[in-house]
């Protein structure tokens, strides 16, 4: 099974500054996990030491169990999804889509009819069959943002992981994709990383939501409970606030009508 | 509404005419210079004048209220006669011994004298200049203004440019001139009068030119593969990797910039000498691409910049090795910056002189530049079948630059916009 386990992990960069400290954060297998905090709290640098792109200075980080704190990204099984969807510029989407398969190797590799059988899984699924002999820069920011998605997940990963994927999109796409997403959840049950700085998409996605400010956690439980029993004062502040001002906010806009 | 299309509508043959007269006052200051040099005081007191009775031209393009209108128009009038009478009288003066600079500069008058002259007489802008404009004219007319606008920026750009390509084309007409004339004169007679062949069927049937050939295409080849070897890598890790004395590396490449080769030269031989490559295509290959490499180095690490990060982060998530991302994404996408690098190593070696004369003492290893060199003696010269031979050394570059020009503006303009 291919839960995720942080153990007492902490990142500090060559100058100094401490990163994250002392992350305890277990993610159950299956389960949306979404990392939410302030700019600069740690969140993205969590993500990307789970993703192997940062070294870890303590602690371990388990994936399904095993420490993978030493092995390289391509070895964790993992499918991500970054904030500018990063494709291959000089590659079609369907090239985009196969590239991750094309590279296994040994007993791992793929025939090419199961390849294909995959692009038009994933293609149809997302909605992005008629766009596969498009270059990246032929596309919208909402079909790059679902061809980057396709490309995490078509290897079919241990662990998806997503960075601020939404934050591009305009707001109806974003409510749009917010479905989406936890649609492609319940239906392919993949353990998902998640990390915002929006407060409703953590609300709305997750089944827990890990909130972390200045490199600590605040509070690790489901959106209910943190909303309802807020830990400390700072996610009274973050959320609780926050989601209580929208609501008057948007009665507000309401009432006069 | 009306009103404001009336207050702000202005024919727009004003603003041609200034703007041709500023272009035509720019070019006259050139023209200036070349009477100075001349010695010719006469023709710069005309054009002199004619240069102010143009500036006048240009206040015509301003807009202004509606009392001066007809006060500036007829200065301008009177200005473009000025001008025209000055063109006429300059090309008078020079008489039949007229250059074909004396007649450049005088279009440079005639032109705008003459359109001053029609423009400022229009019915349109005699009655705007009276304020008899009615509102539907003005609107038309700043429709009209709106479409021809871009056309005459476009077409006074064009004379510009025109002048420009002009400066460049007119040694590399001389030396064509040259080549396929008769004889060994370097000037005098008409421009392509008699063509003839002779010049290159010396050059090209004679030995020499193609064992220099030859050895300037391997030499050159030879620069581009090494120079391209080693400054990728050596670009991909200044742009990716910190190490330590990344930065004194990098100021050190600047700093050899700044020494001229000539004082290098010696050591340079005695090296080479020690080493036994002179006289050989190995030595100048390795001299040529250590010489090249700073600059390609830094062209590349430039570029290599502006590759995102997170292209190598997904495609090492994919899969790849770290070799493979650089063979299977990087690379594919700095093929523009790889052209432009190449192309300037192959540049810097066909086109260089001094170590290919200093390295090279047997007559059988020169390579073109140094081979075309030999063409020129102290007493005679053969200037035709030098220019012949100069611009077959030419062609193979102008070629590759034609061939590969696409990639080349890309690869320069790389970075400005990244997909």
């Amino acid at each position: 099974m291919s839960g995720v386990n942080f153990v007492d992990v902490s990142k500090t960069y060559e100058d100094g500054t401490e990163a994250v400290r002392g992350l305890e954060l277990e993610v159950v297998s299956g389960e949306f996990l979404v990392l939410v905090g302030p700019s600069g709290c740690g969140k993205t640098t969590t993500l990307r030491m789970l993703a192997g792109l940062e070294e870890v200075s303590e602690g371990e980080i388990r994936i399904g169990g095993a420490k993978v704190n030493d092995l390289p990204p391509k070895a964790r099984d993992i499918g991500m999804v970054f904030q500018s969807y990063a494709l291959y510029p000089h590659k079609s989407v369907e090239q985009n889509l196969t590239f991750g398969m094309e590279m296994m190797k040994g007993e791992e590799a793929l025939s090419s009819n199961e390849i294909e059988s995959r692009v038009k899984e994933i293609s149809n699924l997302l909605g992005i069959a008629d766009l596969l002999e498009k270059r990246p820069r032929e596309l919208s920011g909402g079909q790059r943002q679902r061809v980057a998605l396709g490309r995490a997940l078509i290897r079919r990963p241990k662990v998806l992981l997503m960075d601020e994927p939404l934050s591009n999109l305009d707001a109806k796409l974003r409510n749009q994709m917010r479905i989406e997403l936890r649609r492609l959840h319940e239906e392919h049950g993949t353990t998902t990383v998640y990390v915002t700085h929006d407060q409703i998409e953590a609300m709305t996605l997750a089944d827990r939501i890990a909130i972390m400010n200045d490199g600590e956690l605040q509070q690790h439980a489901t959106p209910d409970e943190c909303y309802n029993n807020p830990a400390n004062d700072f996610v009274k502040d973050f959320l609780c606030r926050h989601i209580d001002e929208i609501v008057t906010t948007a009665n507000h806009i309401v009432s006069k009508r | 509404m009306s009103d404001l299309a009336i207050r702000w509508f202005a024919p727009l043959e004003l603003r041609i005419l200034s703007g041709m007269s500023f272009l035509s006052c720019a070019l006259l200051s050139v023209v200036l210079l070349f009477d100075y040099f001349r010695g010719d005081y006469d023709s710069m007191a005309i054009h002199g004048v004619g240069m102010m009775a143009l500036m006048v031209m240009i206040l015509t393009g301003i807009d202004f209220t509606e009392e001066g209108r007809t006060r500036r128009r007829d200065m301008g009038l009177t200005a473009s006669g000025i001008t025209l009478a000055c063109g006429v009288i300059g090309l008078a003066i020079r008489g039949a011994e007229y250059l074909l600079v004396d007649l450049w500069a005088g279009l440079v008058l005639l032109i705008p004298g003459l359109s001053g002259l029609y423009l400022l007489s229009t019915p349109l802008v005699s009655r705007w200049v009276e304020s008899t404009i009615e509102r539907a004219e003005a609107e038309d007319g700043l429709v009209r203004n709106r479409q021809l606008l871009p056309k005459w920026q476009a077409a006074l750009k064009h004379v510009v440019l025109l002048h420009v390509v002009a400066v460049v084309m007119i040694p590399v007409l001389w030396i064509i001139d040259v080549a396929i004339s008769p004889g060994d004169a370097l000037q005098g007679g008409a421009m392509f009068s008699s063509p003839t062949g002779e010049h290159f069927s010396n050059i090209l049937g004679g030995d020499n030119f193609w064992v220099w050939a030859r050895n300037s295409v391997i030499v050159s080849i030879g620069t581009t593969l090494l120079g391209l070897c080693l400054a990728i890598p050596a670009g991909y890790a200044f742009s990716r990797y910190r190490f330590k004395g990344r930065g004194a590396m990098m100021f050190t490449f600047l700093l050899v910039q700044m020494f001229p080769g000539i004082i290098i030269l010696v050591p340079y031989f005695m090296v080479m000498k020690s080493l036994g490559l002179l006289n050989t295509a190995i030595g100048l290959i390795l001299a040529y691409s250590v010489t090249a490499l700073p600059l390609c180095v830094w062209m590349l690490k430039g570029f290599f910049d502006t590759v995102p990060k997170e292209l190598e982060e997904a495609a090492l998530l994919d899969g790849c090795s770290q070799f493979g991302v650089f063979y299977r994404i990087i690379l594919p996408l700095s093929l523009p910056a790889v052209a432009v690098t190449g192309l300037f190593s192959f540049l810097v070696a066909w086109n260089e002189f001094l170590l290919a004369l200093t390295f090279n003492t047997s007559d059988d290893m020169f390579t073109l530049p140094v081979g075309l060199a030999s063409y020129i003696s102290a007493t005679d010269s053969a200037w035709g079948d030098f220019a012949a031979m100069s611009l077959l050394v030419a062609i193979p570059v102008v070629l590759l630059f034609i061939v590969f020009q696409k990639f080349l503006i890309e690869g320069l303009t790389a970075g400005s916009v990244k997909g």
